[in-house]
Order: C-alpha cells, then structure tokens, then sequence
C-alpha cells in the first residue's frame, strides 16, 4: 500500500506544479491590477495550441517561443482591453474577462477545430523513473522539475530585480509609484503579459498530457481560482503552496473515495474560507478592503 | 387630355390602401405559409461533447442540402441552439418550440440531457430525434410516445462488448464516467460479468472533465486486472487513453469499452490509441451500402475529411425526419411521429426504422480494434465483426417489449 501510496503523492505533486504554473499568473495579475481575469484559462490553452503548431513546423525546441507569443497576445488584449477596466467595478471586469475567453476560445475553434489534438510528449522523455516504491514517468518528472525551475526564476525575478521591486510596490501603492516618475501603465501592461505567458507555459507542459481542445481551460480555470483562494489572492508562496496541497489531496482522494476527487477541492477551499477567510498567506492589502 | 375621374371618394381610397398595407398584420396565416419549414437542432456548441456535435451538426445539415433545403417541396432551415446543460438545454428547447416555432427537435448530445429532454418533449408534444445520447432509459423506462432514438443502448452495447471483454479473461475492472452514461455502462457490464461468473477487481467512477487520469490508472495497475472495460465519454476517453500510454499501459492490460467515435481516437493520436470498442458506423468500413459510400463522399467534398460516425449519426436521424415529412406532407406533431413509426430506410441489405413499442432504431454496431499500425490519420480501425452477427438476432439483442419496460401510455 505504501507504494501506491508514495507514487500517489508524486502523481499529486504533478498535478498541483501545473495549477500553481496557471494559478500565480492569475495572483499576479489581480495583486498589482486589480483583475480577477476570467480569460485566464484561455492562455493556458494558447499556449497548449502554439505548442502543437510550433512543433508540427519546427520541431520540440521550438515549442518554447509558445509562452513568448502567449504573453504577446497578453499584453495586446492588456493594450486594447483591460486596461479600460482598471477604474471599473469588479463585476464589469469579470464580465468583460468572461467575454474574451468566450471569443478566444471561439477563435480557437475557428482556427484548429472542434475536435481534440494528438500531441504525444518528446520520444527523449519516454519511459519511467523508479526510486524504490515510487514511479513515476519521465515526462512528469520533467513537468515537476520545469515547474519548479519556473517558480525559482520568477521568485528571483519578483524579489531581486529592479523591475520585480516596482511591481511588488505598485501592487501595494500604484499612486506612490507614479508619483515616483515611473510609467505604471506601461508596467502593467508587462504584468499582464508575464501572468499570462506563465499560464501559457503550463499549457505547453499539459499539451501532451491532456487532450487538446479548445475547451481546455474548462478544466484548468476553476482549480486555478481555487488555488488562489487556498492560498491568499495575490501572494506568490500561498499560490505555491495551495496548489501542490490541491494536487496531492486529489491524488489521495482518487485512491480512497474516486467519485469524490472531483469535489474534494471545493471543499478544502470551502473549509479554508471558512478558517481563515483570507486564505493560508492571504495579507491585508488596503486597496482591496 | 381626357383624366378619369375617380369612382371613389379620395377618403375611402387612403382607407383602402391602408386596409390593404395592414392586412399582413390581420391575416398572420397568410404570411406564415410563405415561412420556411423550421426544425430545431439542439447539440452543445461548447465543452468537451463539442468535438462530437460539430459533426452530428454537419450530417444533420448535410441531410437538408441533399434535399435542396426543401421539405414538401417547401424552403426548409435548421435551427441550432445550444445544450450546455440539461436545464439550459430544456429552455432552449421550449425557446425552439415557443418562438422559432420548429415542428420537430433534433439532438441530445449527452446522456444527462437528453434524459431532460424527452420529458420536456413530451411536455411540449414536439417531436424529439435524438441522435448521439445512449442511456438505456431513454427508450426504456422514461420513453414517451414523442422520443425516438437512434443510438444504441448501453445495455445492448454492453452485451455485444462482452464476449470481447471475456476472451481476456474474467477479472474485470470498471472506470466509468459519474453521470448517467458511465452508471448505465456499470450497471449492465456488472450484470454482465455476474452472469458470466467473473469478478470485479475494481471499480472508479471518474468526474465529468477529469484532465488527469494517472492516480486511477496507478489503481488499475496495481490491481492487475485481465481487462479494463471503460465507459468515459468523449474529451475524457481520449484523455484517459493518452495517459493509459504515457503511463506504460497501452499494451498490457487489453481496454475495451462501447461507442467510442471517431473522433475521441483522432484526439489520442497513433502512438497512444489502443483497444477493443464497439460503435455504430465506420467510413471505411467495407461492408457499407452505396448510399452510405454516396453520404461519406459527399461529405469529403464539403469539409475536405472524412466523415466521422457522429456525422453519420446526425445524417441518418435527421434522413429519417425529412424523410418523413416528405411522406407524410404535414408538419402536424402526431402526423410525424405516425410516420416515423413507419419510416423505413433500405440501404443495400442493411434496412433502418424505429420499433413501434420503444422508439428504438434497431442498427447492428461493429465491434472494431484499434490497427497495430496507423498509417492514415483518419483511419484508425480494423472492422473485426458485425454485431449481431445473425440479423434475425437484432430484435433479441434489443429486448423484448416486457425486458425494455417502456411504456408509453
């Protein structure tokens, strides 16, 4: 049992690094903007379809431009769209979100078609790793460590780079921040892009996992909010740490009570809510009360 | 110059005029029998059955084209709304009936929604076609004289997969979906393994839109089943299937399961698919009658590929209807249903209707393998058998009237 048990947790933690991957990117664009992007998901499917067509034309190595293009289109729809939500009520931007992930999955469907895509994960990632009782594919190992390599990077990004130190001050006091001379909108508009584009790299990881449709983000929308509300909107180590616990609690879930697995999540968020309404590492941000 | 007076007073003219401009409004009847012939489609637009109803649609409007888009010699048009979900389906159905004022609905996508949908046919007395649902209850106990049926049962599917499923042994292990489709599928194909004195070694019910299948797939191969016997739907089958290969499966517990479509084994690609399945229709199948070769090229001609067995699907339910409103000359909601009761389709040996008692359509499926190599992207199956193999067995296969236990009333 123990076995099964261990390579459950694995399977779990899997899981949990691609809704963190979705799930920071949707914290970081409402810490510093102020916008529950409904749209979210859709770049997680874009970055599923660039995948597919970058490597469809130029091989497995190119495949990693997909987040870059995901990220273009991010900051184009941050130009033309969001930013006129920046002074409106919440409801009119989820409306609006709401609205665009509508007609890019509509676009999608458009472009590729209605029906699901075949993508299987590179020929050099075959195969399993077993360490003792745990196996797990190569593949996955390969997402877990990417994520985890992604998460580092942007960590460093946020805590040591002057550009990280602007962001996390205008998340805070965007009116102190332009008031220093720094261009906010134009900062912005990179935050929407750098959420989405992280979104787009989780789409790339699941494209030859899951099945490519454009329908997708269904199924990577709802756990990303649950994540976010686990772990405290807007706080990066809360995002982390929720989604690897939503990952493994549904694995475990799986292996006791299946016919549950798919509520369990709503359920630990309810209890969360409840608990400590803020989430785990949920702050008080002035803005937002 | 000579001018004709005016017989009538210059008031009783602009009176008359303005009767006449206005007699459209007073005389609706009129107008409306210059209104196309209206049918409703209702098949999701969007989420994962998406895939499938994109070609249900296609052969559904492909049906109307063959026709000129005339029914009784008539303009006729389709209506599409949308099935999201069983309630919003139902009020887009009283939407079809109420303000598109369609004489017949075609669809029902998913299982769940159309077990919603011939209540609220029978409710609104409009004749309901459904195409692509296969609960066995909805030509079973929750028939209704309104609902015809095209798909196959679960349970009679389930009785045509068994014997493959057996030959690999008596240890079975159920994954199946957690809505009314995959509780059907569980249900016979445990009634099933019972009477064949085999044993369940596990089962897992799988939430609608599961997108990660390796913590029930761990459990299958832990529990070293001889077979896996499935009953996912659409997105999920193909997700599972992927993952059943990524996860080294494919290859050494056999997976069979009922009425996969072409396109859930598009989605999972070469390398991946596996399996033994069962499903109504296959374009390659050499066994087809003209008029079904006739459809699949011209369905090539439109869309530039393949017509997948959902769009036959669509073709021949929405065939059945034109064809009988074309029959019977009339739009009227008995005089249809009379005349699908005696709609008959004789395509090379094979002959399609509906039984009286249940609104069944009676098709034999083919049991097809997954090829040990795929070479054409479309082309993904070897046809092994035609089931049942004995046409005469059709009605036996089907149940009889007292093991169906419709009643219509």
């Amino acid at each position: 049992m123990l076995d099964i048990l261990l390579s459950q947790l694995a399977s779990g933690l899997v899981l949990g690094g691609l809704y963190v991957l979705i799930a920071i990117g949707l914290s970081i664009i409402f810490g510093l903007l102020g916008i529950v992007n409904f749209a979210h998901g859709v770049f997680f499917t874009l970055g599923a379809y660039f995948a597919l067509t970058l490597y469809q034309y130029f091989g497995w190595p190119s495949v990693i431009l997909s987040p870059v293009a995901v990220g273009a289109i991010g900051m184009l729809a941050e130009r033309l769209l969001i930013r006129k939500l920046y002074d409106k009520e919440p409801l009119v931007s989820l409306i609006v979100t709401f609205a665009l992930a509508l007609f890019v999955e509509a676009t999608v469907r458009y472009i590729w078609g209605g029906i699901g895509q075949p993508f299987s994960s590179p020929p050099l990632l075959a195969g399993f790793l077993i360490w003792g009782p745990i196996l797990i594919t190569k593949y996955r190992f390969a997402v877990f460590v990417t994520t985890v390599a992604v998460l580092i990077a942007l960590w460093l990004f946020l805590e040591h780079t002057p550009f990280g130190r602007i962001l996390r001050a205008g998340s805070r006091d965007p009116e102190m921040v332009g008031l220093l001379g720094i261009n906010l909108p134009k900062v912005l508009t990179w935050v929407f892009g750098l959420g989405c584009a992280i979104s787009g790299i989780a789409g790339v990881l699941a494209a030859p996992l899951w099945t490519i449709t454009p329908a997708m983000a269904t199924n990577a929308i709802m756990p990303a909010f649950v994540v976010v509300a686990i772990g405290g909107l807007g706080s990066f180590a809360g995002a982390v740490i929720a989604g690897l616990l939503v990952g493994v609690v549904i694995a475990l879930t799986i292996q006791f009570w299946p016919e549950a697995s798919g509520a369990v999540m709503y359920v630990f968020m309810a209890l969360m809510l409840l608990l400590r309404p803020r989430g785990l590492l949920g702050e008080r941000w002035e803005r937002f009360e | 110059m000579n001018v004709t007076k005016l017989a009538l007073p210059r008031r009783s003219l602009l009176m008359g005029a303005s009767a006449l401009a206005a007699s459209p409004l007073a005389m609706p009847h009129i107008a409306r029998a210059a209104d196309p012939i209206r049918i409703g489609v209702l098949l999701a637009k969007t989420g994962n059955i998406a895939a499938q109803t994109e070609y249900l649609a296609n052969g559904t409007f492909l049906a109307l084209e063959e026709r000129g888009n005339k029914l009784m010699g008539q303009p006729a048009e389709l209506v599409w709304l949308d099935e999201p979900t069983p309630q919003a389906a139902t009020q887009n159905m009283q939407k079809l009936v109420e303000e598109n004022k369609v004489c017949a609905i075609l669809g029902g996508s998913l299982s769940s929604n159309a077990l919603a949908e011939e209540a609220k046919a029978a409710e609104l007395k409009i004749p309901f076609i459904c195409d692509n649902a296969a609960a066995t209850e909805i030509t079973g106990k929750n028939c209704n004289r309104y609902t015809f049926r095209l798909n196959t049962p679960v349970l009679v599917q389930s009785r045509m997969l068994a014997p493959y499923a057996l030959s690999y042994g008596k240890r079975w292990y159920h994954i199946t979906a957690s809505f009314a489709f995959g509780q059907d599928i569980l249900r016979s194909s445990r009634e099933l393994l019972k009477a064949a004195g085999g044993t369940e070694v596990g089962s897992d019910e799988v939430p609608l839109n599961t997108a990660d299948f390796s913590s029930f797939i761990l459990k299958i191969r832990a529990a070293k089943p001889d077979v896996v016997v499935g009953g996912l739907s659409a997105g999920d089958l193909s997700t599972f299937l992927k993952q059943w290969n990524e996860l080294g499966m494919k290859g050494k517990i056999p997976f069979v399961e009922i009425a996969i479509g072409d396109t859930d084994i598009w989605a999972v690609g070469p390398e991946a698919a596996n399996g033994t399945f069962t499903k109504m229709w296959y374009y390659k199948n050499p066994a087809n009658p003209p008029e079904e070769q006739a459809f699949a090229e011209a369905y090539m001609k439109k869309h530039g590929k393949p017509a997948a067995d959902k769009a036959w699907m669509g073709w021949i339910t929405a065939k059945s209807l034109f064809d009988t409103i074309d029959t019977v000359k009339s739009t009227d909601t008995m005089k249809i249903i009379e005349g699908l009761e005696a709609w008959k389709f004789q395509a090379g040996s094979t002959s399609y209707a509906y039984r009286k008692f249940d609104h069944q359509m009676l098709v034999r499926n083919l049991a097809v393998t997954v090829k040990e190599k795929i070479t054409d992207k479309w082309d993904y199956f070897d046809v092994k058998a035609t089931l049942p193999e004995n046409v005469a067995d059709l009605q036996k296969v089907f149940g009889s009237e007292e093991e169906i236990g419709c009643k219509m009333g």
